[in-house]
């Protein structure tokens, strides 16, 4: 099916430089035929007189500047009826010699796409926008990775956003049709994300082309910073009027979330990721800290995120007396859910739970863990509530095999492992399986990358004891650096295979987010992360036997975690090594698999049909706790589970 | 004058064994000056190694073939002064610094694949 014409409007009001930078670079691209017209918002400079010579440009000039919006809409008045418009700011510089052809592409990928935006990095390399989005709480508008080094992220193909930055947009005829071009309610600010939600409301989507990125010089032309506060609190007025009840209602759910937010721990992580699926989902999030003095993590929580949309959350007033409340968090927390129905959610590395954890699990109205293999430890410890498998994601668009690379020159095969040094980890038994298989004259090397923060432990000596050989495989080690969160696909990408090898996993991030970067991995077959790596997109290893877990941990004692085979883990580094044509397909493979099914979006969404099934009255007809039980028993006797008890079954066998 | 240019003056068809005699000792005396520069090396890298340690050593090796005195990442235990403390850091610099000690390469540029 053709497309129809297009017409690219470049808004240009004085700065001459930046107007002949950007129609200089937008010529070196490939416009197919597409219109140039420039609207000179009545410049005063030497813009009229150098836009004259230019053949391929078609001009409109303004009599006076007019602003932003009315400036724009003299554009679109003035392209063919039946043309789709690109706006763009005249502060824009290309430097893809395709991005029109991806915008439009993205623009028509789907009958109810209308408007199509794409990403844009300041000069200095760091990712100004990949969308926008508005919370309802303080109607000011936010960008989406704002200011952080462009590694790749958001490179993810098409994605729908709630809105995106009018210095450059593609708008398909048919949206302008239907809802005419911008409010003239604004003079400048604001109109673009008011434009995406009237379009919204007309049935037609606003998008992220990933693919295409531009260079914006952000605010190279507009007015003095004291006009462009003033314009743009007058906007943000405006706006608030128009759109904050409407925003307000896009919440159906209303939730307490408890936990732990801004420390550097898994728990902390994943409780972000949610926070942000769940309030993009519709679910109108309070949290609250949920550690703190007399408590199991006595350290008061700092107060900012550094994320804006988590602030806000963070900053929300909390309820008197809350429907709905989660305990995100370790099981002996369980008892400061403030909620009238009650959800513990936590996850645990071994077999089973401690006593304390169970008992107040069983004050609560119902349970949530991520994994088959914590609900089946669960029951086994004698939990008698409902409890419902809630699995964690992984952020796919800064974890994708297109992120940016640094990969080692000398073209080595480079394994990576990032562990926190430590029983659980079990490193001594990767360092000496990987020290034996290879040599040094064999071009594979192992990358550690290694935290320590315990005082009574020294990892130098932990290393010298393991003897390692000078002539076998070579390992280097990247010790307790901390490194922007966003920035790890990076590492992931940079490498050529991950290895996992821990005696017990509650959930495993870091595995899944190299699967998510299509690495070929290997990670022992045994924990929660069963729940989404199996044999068809990673190399599961053999677990030899189950032992006690004897670790400083104490939430372990009395339970039991793998013995990882480490014959089977030599025998598969050399295998991925050795075929790195199929490994690669494997990792590529779970890349596939992580996109489509284990988004934070996935498990935001079955949060949601959980709290929707709540809502509707499911806590009522929960079975009491002699029915749950017996019900639950009853699934299992009947087969419906898999993973830990069916791994302890094989094991036990063997 | 020099001895080249003694050599060259007298380099004639007619006298080349002189020539030759000429040039031989020139090298032999190039010889026994580096031999003498090396020796009096050896003599200053041994007073060295008396007094410093291995790291202090590398640094100087570091130094003396126009590298920075450190690695900005250790990536060997023995180069890494063990800590509890967590050291922020950006993923490609720590990359290339990391390709750059185990290679002997200069870092290549930041222009990711």
């Amino acid at each position: 099916m053709s497309r129809p014409p297009v017409t690219l409007i470049v808004l240009a009001w004085n700065h001459w430089e930046l107007t002949e930078r950007c129609l200089r670079t937008l010529a070196a691209t490939h416009l197919d035929g597409a219109e140039v017209l420039v609207v000179d918002n009545g410049s005063t400079d030497e813009t009229p007189q150098q836009l004259e010579r230019l053949p391929w440009v078609r001009t409109l000039r303004l009599p006076a500047n007019l602003g932003f919006v009315r400036g724009n809409n003299a554009g679109i008045a003035a392209a063919p009826p039946d043309a789709d418009v690109v706006l763009l700011n005249n502060d824009l510089e290309f430097t893809q010699r395709d991005w029109l052809r991806r915008l439009a592409a993205c623009a028509h990928s789907a009958p109810d796409v209308g408007v199509a935006g794409c990403r844009m990095v300041l000069p200095d390399g760091r990712l100004l926008h990949a969308g926008t989005y508005v919370m309802p709480d303080t109607m000011w508008g936010q960008q989406i990775g704002s200011l952080e080094r462009d590694v790749g992220q958001f490179q993810t193909g098409v994605a729908e956003v709630e809105g995106i930055v009018f210095a450059c947009a593609y708008i398909r005829r048919e949206v302008l049709q239907a809802i005419g071009g911008l409010a003239l309610d604004f003079e400048s600010y604001f109109e673009d994300t008011d434009f995406c939600l009237r379009a919204r409301r007309a049935g037609w989507k606003t998008v992220l082309c990933g693919d295409v990125t531009l260079v914006h010089d952000e605010h190279g032309s507009t007015a003095s910073q004291a006009d462009l506060m003033r314009i743009f609190q007058g906007s943000r007025e405006i706006f608030r009027r128009k759109w904050q009840p409407e925003l307000e209602a896009r919440y159906h759910h209303r939730l307490l979330w408890q936990s732990i937010m801004n420390f550097p721990t898994g728990y902390a992580m994943s409780c972000r990721e949610l926070l942000r699926s769940l309030d993009e989902l519709g679910v109108h999030t309070v949290y609250r800290y949920v550690y703190g003095p007399k408590t199991v993590f006595p350290p008061v929580e700092p107060e900012s995120s550094g994320d804006y949309r988590l602030n806000v959350i963070r900053g929300r007033a909390a309820p008197r007396s809350p429907a709905v409340a989660v305990v995100y968090g370790q099981g002996d927390v369980f008892a400061r859910n403030q909620g009238k129905y009650k959800i513990g959610f936590t996850m645990l590395e071994v077999d089973g739970f401690p006593a304390e954890w169970v008992a107040q699990a069983n004050r609560m109205q119902e349970v949530w863990v991520p994994s088959e293999f914590n609900r089946q430890g669960f029951l086994e410890c004698g939990l008698r509530r409902p409890i419902h498998i809630m699995p964690l994601g992984v952020d796919v668009r800064y974890f994708h095999p297109g992120i940016a690379a640094f990969p080692n020159p000398a073209g080595e095969y480079v394994f990576l492992a990032l562990f926190e040094w430590g029983e659980r980890k079990e490193p001594g038994l990767l360092l000496r399986a990987f020290n034996d298989e290879f040599s040094a004259r064999e071009p594979v090397r192992l990358l550690c990358k290694v935290i320590n923060r315990d005082p009574g432990l020294h990892i130098k000596e932990e290393i010298r004891k393991l003897g390692l050989r000078a002539g076998g495989g070579r390992i280097s080690y990247l010790f307790n650096l901390e490194f922007p969160h966003y920035q790890l696909g990076t590492l992931y990408r940079s490498v050529d295979a991950f290895v996992s090898v821990s005696r017990g996993e509650g959930w495993n991030m870091p595995l899944m987010e190299a699967m998510a970067c299509g690495l070929p991995t290997i990670a022992t077959g045994w924990g929660a992360h069963q729940e989404f790596a199996h044999e068809g997109i990673t190399y599961p290893l053999r677990v030899a036997k189950l032992v006690p877990a004897v670790a400083k941990c104490p939430y372990y004692a009395g339970f039991r975690w793998a013995e990882p085979d480490p014959e089977h883990l030599r025998f598969l580094l050399r295998h991925v090594f050795e075929n790195r044509d199929e490994a690669r397909a494997r990792g590529l493979a779970a890349a596939r698999e992580m996109a489509a099914r284990w988004t934070w979006e996935a498990a935001a969404r079955r949060i949601v049909e959980r709290l929707s099934a709540i809502d509707a009255g499911d806590a009522r007809h929960a079975p009491d706790n002699r029915g749950s039980e017996a019900a639950v028993h009853g699934a299992i006797g009947a087969g419906a589970v898999r993973g830990a008890g069916a791994s302890r079954g094989a094991i036990d066998a063997a | 004058v020099s001895a080249d240019a003694a050599a060259d003056q007298v380099a004639t068809p007619a006298d080349d064994l002189v020539v030759s005699r000429l040039r031989i000792a020139r090298l032999e005396g190039r010889i026994a000056a580096l031999e003498a520069a090396l020796e009096r090396r050896s003599e200053e890298l041994r007073e060295l190694q008396r007094h410093l340690c291995r790291a202090d050593l590398e640094r100087l090796g570091r130094l003396a073939e126009g590298l920075p005195p450190q690695l900005l990442i250790p990536c060997e235990p023995d180069a890494w002064e063990e800590t509890r403390e967590l050291t922020v850091a950006e993923v490609p610099e720590t990359l290339l610094d990391l390709w750059a000690s185990l290679y002997g390469t200069p870092a290549p540029s930041l222009a990711a694949e």
